[in-house]
């Protein structure tokens, strides 16, 4: 891409102007390209003022009781897709986030000498699960069906949270719990209610209420997410 | 309801708490925005039923995507902004398919209140009124009213190419007025 096809690209991803292949694109460079992004919110912030220059319309009573009914819901069934079920659902984000963890993975190889050699064993499978290009955890998947999670980052979190790791066995069945824990610490998982984990699966951490989501599905944020890659 | 003033630091702040998994923080950022969010959203949308809808899917995305906001890019407001302005250009686009069937009146986009509206000390404002008037209008109906290339050629009665380049040329003054 020439510099020139760059910053078309980035006006009209701002301006909301692309459709097909070029906006996959540019979703794919939001990802990826920490120079693209900024430029794109540098962008957003040129043109602020002009949202600022919308009329005011008081919201009916019951759009907040409506949106705090919609968060506290499992994301897999709602009708209205949060961010975090369009991302289940966009291959291409996916696509980009792996790349984006494959990159993380090569980075993070010497630092996990010490940790895979206390796992005596070569894993089958592993995931690093990511936040932009900030590395958070890595899922181990072993021959033997066991797995662990080992967390690379502080994750802080209120007293009365948990923190709840999640696998998408597969689109139909949706998110399963694999892992509860109180704070980031090394976990085994528990993977013997899902079939053994196959390539490009999808593991993340969420923050849910103490003791786990009430409904069996991610309620809260994401900290961090990747795909499973098989070891070489 | 009372729009209060949030700085934009307050705004992140509650941004940090929503990543968090703090409840109290979203309706901080509700309180503040979503009568505007609305606003940006019916500019575009034109049906009140559906810009309620794009603010709706907004703040679920602003919760679960709180973690992705990063203060050293750009502003609060200009994330929050760009994740409303997104949702009610997607259901913009996927309305349109039916629009044929549903006879309600579209309103004409009230092109001068866009810009007269913006403050006189505004940068964007000064480059605005720098720019030929063909590419600001292109500017301005594709950012605030949501107008795609092919729309605006429509509108502005000039082939598609010409849409295209008006948009860019604008874009491009902007950026080189506003730095």
């Amino acid at each position: 891409m020439t510099q020139q096809e760059r910053e078309t690209l980035i006006a009209d991803f701002v301006l909301g102007t692309l459709d097909g292949a070029a906006l996959i694109e540019a979703e794919r460079l939001m990802l990826t390209d920490a120079a693209f992004a900024r430029d794109v919110e540098q962008w957003r912030v040129r043109l602020a003022d002009f949202d600022r220059t919308a009329e005011v319309m008081t919201p009916p009573e019951s759009l907040w009781s409506t949106i705090e009914r919609d968060i506290a819901r499992p994301v897999a069934s709602s009708t209205s897709p949060g961010l975090f079920a369009g991302l289940w659902n966009s291959l291409p984000a996916w696509r980009a986030i792996g790349l984006a963890a494959a990159a993380t993975a090569v980075a993070l190889t010497v630092g996990l000498g010490f940790a895979m050699r206390e796992a005596q064993r070569t894993p089958q499978m592993i995931a690093i699960l990511v936040d932009g290009d900030k590395a958070g955890a890595i899922v181990h998947v072993f021959n033997d069906g066991r797995a662990t999670l080992l967390p690379l980052a502080d994750m802080p979190i209120p007293a009365d949270r948990s923190l709840q790791v999640w696998t998408l066995p597969s689109r139909e069945r949706g998110p399963v719990s694999v892992g509860l824990m109180e704070q980031a610490r090394t976990l085994a998982l528990s993977l013997k209610d899902v079939p053994a984990p196959g390539a490009n699966q999808l593991f993340e951490i969420t923050i849910e209420p103490k003791g786990g989501s009430p409904t069996g599905r991610p309620t809260g944020p994401i900290l961090f997410k990747g795909l499973t890659a098989p070891t070489i | 309801m009372v729009e209060t003033d949030l700085l934009d630091s307050q705004l992140a702040a509650a941004l940090n708490r929503c990543a968090t998994g703090d409840r109290t923080a979203l309706r901080v950022i509700y309180d503040a925005e979503a009568g505007r969010m609305i606003g940006v959203a019916m500019r575009i949308l034109k049906r009140r039923d559906l810009a309620e809808e794009a603010a709706h899917d907004a703040f679920i995305r602003i919760w679960r995507g709180a973690r992705g906001f990063d203060a050293s890019r750009g502003t609060a407001r200009s994330w929050i902004f760009a994740i409303v302005r997104n949702r009610a250009l997607t259901i913009l686009r996927a309305e349109g398919r039916f629009e044929s069937d549903d006879g309600e009146e579209r309103l004409e986009p009230d092109f001068l209140t866009a810009v007269d509206r913006l403050p006189e000390n505004s940068a964007l404002r000064r480059c605005l009124e720098a720019l030929d008037i063909k590419h600001r209008s292109a500017v301005v109906y594709s950012y605030v009213f949501g107008l795609s290339h092919g729309e605006l050629a429509g509108k502005m009665s000039v082939p598609l190419g010409t849409a295209k380049s008006w948009t860019r040329r604008g874009l491009l003054s902007l950026q080189e007025c506003m730095g």
